[in-house]
């Protein structure tokens, strides 16, 4: 471990004339030295590809989330405008004969199917958006919901955390607060995706006052027209809606 | 917020961060990732990739800028966006021309190259001989093998947190505790390496 530790201090330090000369020459003198050099510099650089991998992951978890809908490649859009012309017209079918479930057990089918535990990264860091989201998970909801308020509270621009904000007081039936949230989360315009919009609906359906419904189909076409995320769903509800 | 209106950080706070503290790092890290996710549906369109290539190539632009802006090899005399542009239209190209090779390969890391740098030729000749000799495979499987709170040491080591950042992070107590830890780490992983 000496010769690790004076390997380790030679390459972060910035070493003087004499001491190099010594390094070097203990390097040509001392196979077991060199491997010693060589084995250092041979773990950093597997450290680095591991910590560069895991990068990696981290970013396929977090664009798998956020569904690129538009990257689908031109040439099978055609099958899949076939195939959701028949499931249009296989729902069109349905509606016409079963009784389609009101807006709020529709609202209601789906957050229990997708936002009753929500994705964290695998990476064990201590970000405390990654802890309130596994105290969430450990369905304590209303103790999550606070350390959401309090992180947004440090940094009012986090807009992940406010899109969690609000689904954490959708769940708690704080539908007033939820809309706040995701009304705030819809003004950030730049992101490639965002789901505010759709969320603000499904508030707005589960709530079921005066003018929501309406209000719920209005932001639903918008996410339909955008190509926003939850597009299809939004497009199903539509349909069972109207 | 830039002029957009729709993200947080401006370029340079981003460059700052990115060079600094780890949890900032990491978040400054995911912000760039989002800012420009649409390029990987440029590299579907404009260079006929697949997504998971052109995913790929994305990632691997970041990475690469990641490590140039650490090691201040990066000078922002452009923006964040052109000069991610052009690594992300570089191996795009890249990738089109060696298609059947390797595809997922990741950004492969010059951690050392800089550290060998500070060796004369003659030095430097015999070490590189000896990391040419290294069973990567195996050091990374034995690697794998270390308890969690040493392989996320090593990790964090590799990729530049320093040793402030890493008590911090995986709550060692002093950044003198995170070197020791580090030196009986690497010393664990020799042992299982030398076993083989």
């Amino acid at each position: 471990m000496d010769n690790l530790d004076y390997i380790e201090s030679y390459f972060t330090k910035s070493p003087g004339l004499a001491e190099t000369r010594e390094f070097e020459n203990r390097i040509g003198t001392d196979p077991a030295f060199a491997e010693e050099v060589a084995y250092y510099l041979s773990v950093l650089q597997v450290a680095r590809q591991d910590a560069q991998e895991e990068k990696k992951r981290h970013f396929k978890e977090i664009y798998q989330k956020q569904r690129f809908t538009a990257s689908v490649p031109v040439r099978k859009l055609v099958y899949y405008i076939a195939a959701a012309a028949v499931v249009t017209a296989l729902i069109f079918g349905l509606y016409v004969f079963v009784q389609p479930p009101s807006p709020q057990q529709l609202a209601k089918q789906y957050e229990q199917a997708n936002l009753q535990s929500l994705g964290v990264s695998m990476s064990g860091n201590s970000d405390p958006l990654e802890t309130a989201l596994g105290v969430y998970n450990d369905g304590k909801t209303s103790e999550a919901l606070s350390m959401f308020e309090k992180i947004i509270q440090a940094d009012t621009s986090y807009y992940t955390a406010k899109k969690y904000a609000g689904i954490a007081a959708l769940r708690l039936k704080k539908y007033d607060s939820a809309i706040q949230w995701f009304e705030a989360l819809d003004t950030y315009t730049g992101l490639h995706s965002n789901p505010a919009k759709f969320y603000l609906a499904l508030t707005l359906m589960e709530r079921n006052q005066s003018g929501d419904i309406a209000k719920a189909k209005d932001l639903l076409q918008q996410v339909v027209q955008d190509d926003g995320e939850e597009r299809e769903i939004a497009q199903e509800w539509m349909m069972k809606m109207q | 917020m830039n002029s957009a209106g729709s993200f947080r950080y401006t370029d340079q706070e981003i460059i700052e961060q990115l060079r600094q503290s780890g949890i900032d790092k990491r978040r400054s890290e995911e912000e760039l990732f989002n800012r420009f996710a649409y390029f990987i549906r440029e590299g579907i369109t404009k260079h006929a990739l697949s997504e998971d290539e052109s995913f790929n190539a994305y990632s691997d632009t970041l990475l690469a800028a990641f490590e140039n802006i650490n090691n201040a090899h990066f000078e922002a005399r452009a923006s964040l966006k052109t000069y991610l542009y052009q690594i992300f239209h570089n191996k795009c190209v890249d990738l089109i021309r060696k298609k059947t090779t390797n595809k997922n390969s990741v950004h492969q890391a010059e951690a050392i190259s800089d550290k060998l740098m500070l060796l004369s030729d003659s030095a430097r000749s015999v070490v590189q001989k000896l990391i040419d000799k290294a069973n990567w495979n195996q050091l990374r499987e034995k690697l794998g093998q270390l308890e969690e709170k040493c392989r996320q040491l090593l990790m964090y080591w590799g990729d530049n947190y320093s040793d402030k950042e890493i008590a911090s992070l995986l709550q060692y107590k002093t950044a003198d505790v995170v070197k020791t830890s580090r030196l009986r780490c690497l010393e664990r992983l020799r042992k299982l390496y030398k076993v083989e």
